[in-house]
Order: structure tokens, then C-alpha cells, then sequence
């Protein structure tokens, strides 16, 4: 698990790093957050290819703009996770490259709440956030998750959760907001 | 579109989240690139939202990617003489023992680790009614399935609904009556739980009060419904 504190901090080092051009940092950089991006990319795209390039891509990405980093925008790690996800959405959406919707194509997104990485290192915020999901409903809770794991569409949500699409949209809408009044309790 | 407080949270949460697309995407990176405010609020959903990338497990992505990488960052590094590449390659075999020798750790600290039971989730719903009739989740710790009603009405007088798994073949597995307007919880056998996680249907059926006579739906199938998992 990378997400302490003190990775974070050398995380955040090697970043200044990278912003420098330091090429030994950025391949360390890749070294420790690597597989962890690919498996966010391969969970979303749900195809090798699409993930690969998507990753390729986000190093790049991160490379080039490494100093444009500030706390604003979350940790290191998450700022990183971010470019990597809007890459592969950026791929899926371009390559029109989509599931059928159909249920036998959804593999299970993991409950973010339980499974291996529900242990004592997660940290505070993660479990402010999940507990924050506990209080949705589920339907605009599965509708949050099958969008941010899997980056389903609006359509693709309402194939999914066989309900009219304006019904989705107003689940994800009305989950997010009463997700943020709670992470602002 | 006037940029109001609302608008702006609630599209940098769906903006972040991925579900806004095409025009109306290209009209709040726009918003972003004009208003500090807007970007605020961007990060902040990306913070938060973020947290949930960090339990993703890990995928180890094949050495190509990183090859990759520096081949489109740094093209040039590849006219070292020819010489020094191949003295370079002979070095592969052995990174690639170690590589796989970390891999087979790995695999086997993940088998270790016990995998989450995946779950099923759904909805009944019917098309002119906005809000879903049932809501139906599945806990895998005790083998339960809840049906939480949401818009259902009652049946006609003298009726019931009786929930159903329907198997990939083979009859009908009744789940019992289901009340309106409440929560209803079922156990399910061994036998159940398998077969419905293999179908991922099931089927509400109009019966006569106290439920189907025959142990076969005999009335009007109502609704069927597919899971999904979580």
C-alpha cells in the first residue's frame, strides 16, 4: 500500500523531481505508482490494449506537466491517478471501443468499502468518502461506482441498471450532491 | 448557460466523475479555462473522487509500456552504437528471471488475500413510473437478499406478489411473498444463492393471496429483472 503519509512525501519529492527533468526520479516515479495506474486503467477500459496505451500516455502526460502539481489538487497519487483516468476515458470515448452493456459483460467492480485493501493503512479521507457512499442509496451509490470504475455512460447506466436514462441521471446528480453535503459534515 | 454556484458544483462533480460528455464536456473545460472558481471545484471533486482510484488493485503493466515511454520521451537515446545495444540486451534474460520471480511473489501474496465475494444489485422497474418499484441488493456475508420497496403499489385485493429466481433452466425457485411498502429479506439455500448468481433473474409473479399454490408461478409474470454485480 503506497498510501501513507510518508509515501505520499516521496512521491511529492520525486515529482519536484520530474518537474526539474530528473530522469532517474521519473523512472523511480514509475517504478512505485505503475501497476497501480495500470490496474485503475485496466479496470476502466477493461482491455489490455486500451489500458497500455492509456498509461503510456499518462507518464507522458506527467512528464511533460509534472510542475503544474499543487496540493489543490489532492496528492501526488491522486493528482497522478486522475490524469491516468481521463486518458483511458479519453481512449474509450474516441475509440467507441464500448461493451455491449450487456450484464454478462460487467465484471465486478470491487466494493471500495471491503476486499484486500480495506485495511488499517487506508487513510482518513478514503474512509470519510466511503462512508459518505454508505449513506446513498443504492441505486445512485452503484451509479457513482459503475461510472467511476467502469466509465459507464449515461446510456450504458441505464442498460446496465435497466432504468430510463433520465432516472440514472438524476441518481448520479441528486448521489453526488448529498455525497459532497456529507464530506462537508 | 449562466455559470450559478449550482450549476458549476454539479457539473465539475459529473465533469470529474466522466459522465458528462461530448458538447456539453467541451463547454465546462471552457468554464475551467475562464474561472479559477470553477477549477476549485474541480479539484475538489478529483480529490475526493481520487480516493476511490487508490483501491483499485494492482495490475503489473508489461515492460513494453515503459520501453514505450522513454522511446517517445527520448527518441534519440537509440542511436547508441550497435555494439552497446546488444551488450544491453544480453542483460535482459537475467531482469527477466528476477521480474518473474517478483511476479510469483506477488501472485502469491494475492492468492493470500481473500477475494471479495462479488454482490448483486438491481432494480425492478416499470417504464412509465419514474422511481423504481423494487430495489434489490444481495449480501454475500449471510446470503441475504433485500427487496426494499420503493414505488410499488399494492397488489389487486385477494392477491400477492411472489418473487422468483429464474434459473438458466429448470423451473422457478420461489423466494416467498413480498410485502408492499416495506423491506423484505429472504435467506437463501446453498442452492438458491448458486443458482442465482449463475441467472443473475428474477421475476416477480401476480399470485393468489398467501402465494403460489402450486410451487410454479400460475399467475401473470409482472416483472422480470437482471442483477448486476458490484
Amino acid at each position: 500500500m503506497i498510501n501513507t503519509e510518508i509515501e505520499q512525501a516521496e512521491l511529492m519529492t520525486l515529482l519536484l523531481a520530474v518537474a526539474r527533468s530528473d530522469r532517474r526520479a521519473f523512472e523511480r516515479l514509475y517504478e512505485k505508482i505503475a501497476a497501480r495506474m495500470f490496474g485503475l486503467c485496466y479496470k476502466l477500459a477493461g482491455q489490455q490494449e486500451l489500458a497500455e496505451e492509456a498509461l503510456q500516455d499518462a507518464f507522458v502526460q506527467i512528464w511533460h506537466h509534472a510542475g503544474e502539481y499543487h496540493s489543490d489538487r489532492g496528492t501526488p497519487l491522486s493528482w497522478m491517478l486522475t490524469i491516468a483516468r481521463y486518458r483511458t476515458l479519453d481512449l474509450m470515448r474516441a475509440r467507441t471501443v464500448r461493451r455491449t452493456a450487456g450484464d454478462e459483460h460487467l465484471e465486478h467492480v470491487e466494493d471500495p468499502r471491503s476486499g484486500p485493501l480495506d485495511h488499517s493503512l487506508r487513510r482518513a479521507g478514503a474512509e470519510q468518502l466511503t462512508g459518505c457512499l454508505d449513506e446513498l442509496s443504492d441505486v445512485q451509490r452503484d451509479s457513482i461506482l459503475l461510472s467511476y470504475y467502469r466509465g459507464f455512460t449515461h446510456d450504458e447506466l441505464a442498460q446496465a441498471l435497466s432504468s430510463p436514462i433520465g432516472t440514472v441521471k438524476s441518481w448520479i446528480r441528486r448521489g453526488l450532491m448529498a455525497l459532497k453535503r456529507c464530506l462537508e459534515r | 448557460m449562466r455559470k450559478t454556484p449550482e450549476r458549476v458544483e454539479s457539473l465539475a462533480a459529473e465533469y470529474v466523475l466522466g459522465s458528462l460528455k461530448g458538447k456539453a464536456r467541451s463547454r465546462f473545460e471552457r468554464w475551467m479555462m475562464e474561472s479559477g472558481r470553477v477549477r476549485q471545484e474541480v479539484w475538489y471533486w478529483e480529490e475526493k473522487l481520487g480516493l476511490l482510484g487508490n483501491q483499485v488493485p494492482e495490475r503489473e503493466p508489461p515492460e513494453s509500456v515503459w520501453l514505450a515511454i522513454q522511446q517517445r520521451l527520448w527518441p534519440q537515446d537509440d542511436t547508441r552504437p550497435a555494439v552497446q545495444r546488444e551488450a544491453a540486451n544480453r542483460v535482459w534474460p537475467v531482469w527477466s528471471l528476477f521480474a518473474t520471480a517478483a511476479a510469483l511473489v506477488l501472485a502469491v501474496l494475492l492468492v493470500q488475500q481473500p477475494a471479495p465475494e462479488p454482490t448483486l444489485s438491481g432494480a425492478v422497474v416499470q417504464a412509465d413510473v419514474s422511481d423504481p418499484l423494487w430495489l434489490v441488493s444481495e449480501s454475500s456475508r449471510d446470503n441475504r437478499l433485500r427487496l426494499r420497496s420503493v414505488a410499488a403499489t399494492s397488489a389487486e385485493a385477494g392477491k400477492d406478489y411472489e418473487l422468483w429466481i429464474v434459473p438458466d433452466s429448470g423451473n422457478p425457485l420461489s423466494l416467498g411473498v413480498i410485502p408492499v411498502g416495506d423491506v423484505y429479506q429472504v435467506k437463501l439455500t446453498d442452492e438458491a444463492r448458486e443458482t442465482l448468481s449463475q441467472s443473475r433473474t428474477l421475476a416477480i409473479s401476480l399470485e393468489p393471496r398467501g402465494g403460489s399454490p402450486t410451487g410454479a408461478p400460475t399467475g401473470p409474470i409482472l416483472h422480470v429483472t437482471k442483477l448486476y454485480e458490484l
